[in-house]
């Protein structure tokens, strides 16, 4: 008796223990989340960082936003690795990668898959033809201006990417 | 010009107002001046004929459907409610002349689709009309002549009018579209009852207008008098195929009509009569009188048979917002006003450019209109060469007139062309704003440069290609040091520097020295742009040194002055790189003589690596001021096209922002018009030359072209893609330069330069 039932408490805790290593959490393997979401685009990792705070706080990481940039945009994936430092370290001063994406790339990419579309090519084109068209040295040339923009006080608004905004209307 | 604005804008010509003037001077006999007719130097407005006809019938019959009635019948009594369907059918003897409604005045004004006149294709229409036309012809031409000669006929007009409208109102109100206008019969109309092309609307317009002074003209005096004669024996043609129609009944009257120059149709005028209907009946008011609707809505019938007896639409033509304010109270004055008006909104929304005076306007097609317009403005040019102020102070005032039938970039051009030009007339001593000497133009000079920075891709475009090519000629260099003849705001100088931060090997050691002129609050602005850059380039870690230079006139300086100290050998550090970066600012110096020569040696002297300058690629400073005259014509048309198409799809819904910002770009290109054709001399800073006279200029200088690399050019193609309505702009690459340009025509140039190799 006692041995069957021991072995049945056996068994119930290898199929627990079993079970624990089974049950597999995503939001324990950070890493893995941010690796996941940096393959995301931009609007869908917006839409990840509303998941949870976990989630959210991940993906607010510039390295996040890095990989995102660099997947989206054509001339910056394959920067060396001391290109790479010196890259983040003059985007992490503009702003951060986050930013970058925010100003200049989600509205360029935006912009050219528009006029692209409208030109009657497919989505999925569309994407892949954005991508090529807009380089990193571009965009960071843009956003540069518009971060020097801000340094000017608080007088104005900083404009000169306005013309990437989509049109809002305020009728 | 490109009248590509045409579809969209169309004309804004209103020639409404003529309508509602003449009915309301009817009774007064000829029509007098009023509003800004009467400040038409004594046109004598009644020279001109407005043709203002409602086919009432026609909306009355719409109603009932019955399209080919071969025997219209005169209803009296109370005049139909427009509002309803209480409508009577009127028939009436002449069918109103109404402009085709361009897009905007359709869209706002449903159901003003007045009668396009056109041909009728409607054998029926034709075959019903040649049945009757023989014997009731006679018949009906008398009865139409002791009706006309009632003064009732106004009110007739004004009656059918409004009950053509109100049924359009009724009947069309999702139909109010111009775009049926092409060709073929035309929709509106024919929605009416009406089949008539578009192409035969002009002839038409004129023959009844012909038929109208045939018939007479009094004031409207009762009504009911002339209705009730009209029930009683009028015999009347189905004016459905209008054309024909109003041939039979011209020549059955025999009257001498005065030989009428034909002017084109024009779509504004049209466009003019529709408004005057829809605002009316949008208010589906009652309407007790057969007054035409209220000011703004007056028929654009008027014709404008000679030219020059322009209408008052001097100057009002952009923005209904004036002309609407000047319309109302005129068009008040009618005693038999008791329309409800529509509310200004609407009115003035449609009425945007409304002629606010009931001047005969010229009836002209918007293609022709430009090609007068643009004939009128070289003949003005031509006059002022030759020093006959009369005539081209006659035909600057033509010229504005003819502006307003054009719609968009063309009306535009065509207003800051025919300001400049009245500049030159009135006042020959060069004005000194013009010349940019005074304060308060550097001041509003500066934000005008920001806006255009902002709205278009051009600085963005010159900032960058040069920027590329000073980072290609910096490859290698620790120390490296720009001069910026003119700073400004020094937009140019982030991106450089974020690039030299990115380039591999790291940053060089950056001087910056930026020239620019004397403030008008003798605030140091220099300062305040250096002192911005030197943080930015701190947040990046590039060593950055700053130095302005406040000089009136970049001849004043000199070349130690440029180099300053530091630029020598400094205990065996390398010498320092020097790039010299002009945009926009070389040409200025031709105005003096000698001064481009000095400046270009000063560079010289500081012996560069590179020297970039961007440049308008036209060429403004011919000798004559009519080859002056025409290259900004037509390198200005480009401009503000470009503005309209690319700033207009960005902004679309963007409300005030990029309105505004079109807006400044287009004072800021229109004080550059003025300059090149207002003044001369030393004033006139403004002297574009294209690429090839630079060269020239620049090779006398000692300097040899550097070739471009395709990074800028790939570069500057990304960028223009992002433009909203990029698709217009174009880069080229020509000899090694960079031009961006709209369409096929080149607008500005960026080209390189250093020291010929073989004069080192």
């Amino acid at each position: 008796m006692l041995t069957r039932e021991e072995g049945e408490e056996e068994q119930e805790e290898e199929e627990e223990a079993k079970g624990r290593r089974r049950a597999f959490s995503i939001n324990d393997n950070v890493d893995l989340l941010a690796e996941i979401l940096g393959r995301l685009d931009g609007r869908s990792l917006a839409v990840a960082g509303c998941v949870c705070r976990l989630w959210s706080a991940v993906g607010r990481r510039d390295s996040v936003w890095e990989a995102v940039c660099h997947r989206h945009v054509a001339g910056g994936g394959s920067s060396a690795a001391g290109g790479g430092c010196s890259t983040r370290s003059v985007v992490a001063a503009l702003g951060g990668y986050r930013r970058l994406y925010r100003l200049c790339i989600g509205p360029a990419l935006d912009r050219l898959a528009g006029s692209a579309g409208g030109r009657g090519s497919t989505t999925t084109t569309a994407a892949a033809a954005a991508a090529h068209h807009l380089s990193l040295s571009l965009s960071l040339s843009l956003f540069s201006i518009d971060c020097y923009e801000r340094l000017g006080g608080r007088q104005q608004r900083p404009a000169s990417l306005l013309f990437l905004c989509k049109p809002v209307d305020v009728s | 010009m490109d009248s590509k604005a045409t579809g969209r804008k169309g004309c804004r010509q209103r020639g409404g107002l003529l309508r509602r003037d003449r009915y309301g001077c009817r009774h007064r006999g000829p029509p007098r001046a009023t509003g800004i007719r009467g400040r038409l130097n004594g046109v004598a407005p009644h020279d001109c004929r407005s043709v203002e006809r409602a086919p009432v019938g026609g909306g009355g019959r719409a109603r009932q459907g019955t399209h080919d009635a071969t025997q219209l019948t005169v209803t009296a009594g109370p005049l139909p409610r427009v509002c309803g369907r209480q409508c009577r059918p009127l028939t009436y003897a002449v069918p109103s002349l109404f402009v085709p409604p361009s897009a905007p005045l359709c869209k706002t004004r449903n159901g003003t689709h007045l009668n396009h006149l056109g041909q009728s294709s409607t054998a029926d229409g034709v075959k019903s009309r040649a049945g009757k036309s023989d014997d009731p012809a006679s018949r009906q031409d008398r009865s139409l002549r002791s009706l006309l000669e009632e003064k009732v006929k106004n009110n007739m007009k004004r009656e059918r009018q409004e009950t053509v409208v109100a049924a359009e109102t009724e009947d069309q109100k999702g139909k109010a579209r111009m775009e049926a206008e092409d060709g073929g019969v035309d929709e509106l109309l024919a929605a009416l009852g009406y089949k008539i092309r578009s192409t035969d609307m002009a002839d038409v317009a004129q023959k009844l207008e012909q038929l109208e002074m045939a018939m007479g003209t009094s004031a409207a005096a009762n009504d009911d008098a002339l209705l009730s004669h009209l029930a009683s024996d009028a015999v009347h043609y189905n004016p459905s195929d209008l054309s024909t129609w109003v041939d039979t009944i011209l020549s059955e009257f025999n009257a001498p009509s005065p030989p009428l120059p034909p002017p084109p149709l024009s779509h504004a005028t049209l466009q003019h009569h529709f408004d005057l209907h829809p605002a009316g009946t949008e208010q589906n008011s009652t309407i007790t009188t057969v007054d035409i609707p209220s000011g703004p809505r007056c028929p654009a019938e008027a014709y404008h048979l000679e030219p020059l007896h322009a209408p008052a639409v001097t100057g009002r033509i952009v923005n209904g917002s004036d002309t609407q304010s000047e319309v109302s109270p005129s068009s008040r004055d009618r005693k038999r006003m008791k329309l409800c008006t529509s509310p200004p909104s609407s009115s003035s929304t449609t009425d945007a450019a409304t002629s606010p005076a009931a001047l005969p306007v010229v009836v002209v097609d918007t293609q022709e209109s430009g090609i007068r317009l643009v004939h009128a403005l070289m003949a003005c040019a031509e006059a002022v060469q030759q020093d006959n102020l009369k005539v081209a102070d006659a035909l600057v005032k033509q010229i504005t007139v003819l502006a307003t039938s054009q719609g968009g970039a063309m009306r535009k051009v065509a207003g800051y062309f025919a300001e400049a030009l009245a500049r030159r007339i009135y006042r020959p001593q060069p004005a000194r704003n013009l010349g940019g000497s005074t304060l308060d133009f550097a001041a509003f000079d500066d934000m005008l440069h920001q806006h255009f920075y902002e709205s278009c891709p051009y600085l963005k475009f010159a900032h960058f290609t040069a920027n590329q090519a000073i980072l290609e000629a910096f490859a290698g260099c620790r120390r490296v040091h720009v001069v910026d003849l003119g700073m400004r705001e020094g937009l140019q100088w982030p991106a450089l520097l974020q690039a030299l931060a990115l380039r591999p090997g790291g940053p060089p050691s950056f001087r910056l020295t930026g020239i620019g002129p004397p403030q008008p609050d003798h605030s140091d602005a220099l300062q305040e742009v250096g002192w911005k850059l030197a943080q930015f380039a701190d947040t990046i870690r590039v060593d950055f040194r700053y130095r302005g230079f406040v000089a009136a006139s970049l001849a004043d300086l000199e070349p130690y002055m440029l180099l300053g100290p530091d630029a020598g050998d400094i205990d065996g550090e390398e010498t320092e790189a020097v790039a010299v970066n002009s945009v926009f600012e070389l040409h200025r110096l031709l105005a003096r003589q000698g001064a481009l020569e000095k400046v270009l040696g000063t560079i010289r002297a500081m012996r560069p690596r590179i020297v970039t300058v961007v440049e308008q690629e036209a060429n403004h400073n011919g000798e004559t001021f009519l080859e002056r005259f025409t290259e900004a014509l037509h390198y200005y048309s480009t401009m503000f096209d470009s503005l309209e198409g690319g700033v207009s799809a960005a902004s679309d819904a963007a409300g005030s922002g990029g309105r505004r910002n079109q807006v400044m770009s287009e004072v800021y290109l229109g004080r550059q018009i003025c300059n090149v054709v207002a003044c001369e001399g030393a004033e006139r800073t403004e002297r574009h030359e294209a690429l090839a006279q630079w060269r020239v200029r620049m090779g006398r200088a000692g300097f040899e072209p550097v070739p471009i690399g395709s990074n800028a050019f790939k570069q500057a193609s990304m960028l223009l893609a992002l433009f909203a309505g990029g698709d217009g702009y174009r880069v080229e690459e020509r000899d090694g330069s960079l031009t961006l340009g709209w369409h096929t025509r080149p607008l500005i140039t960026t080209s390189a330069w250093r020291i010929t190799s073989a004069a080192c």
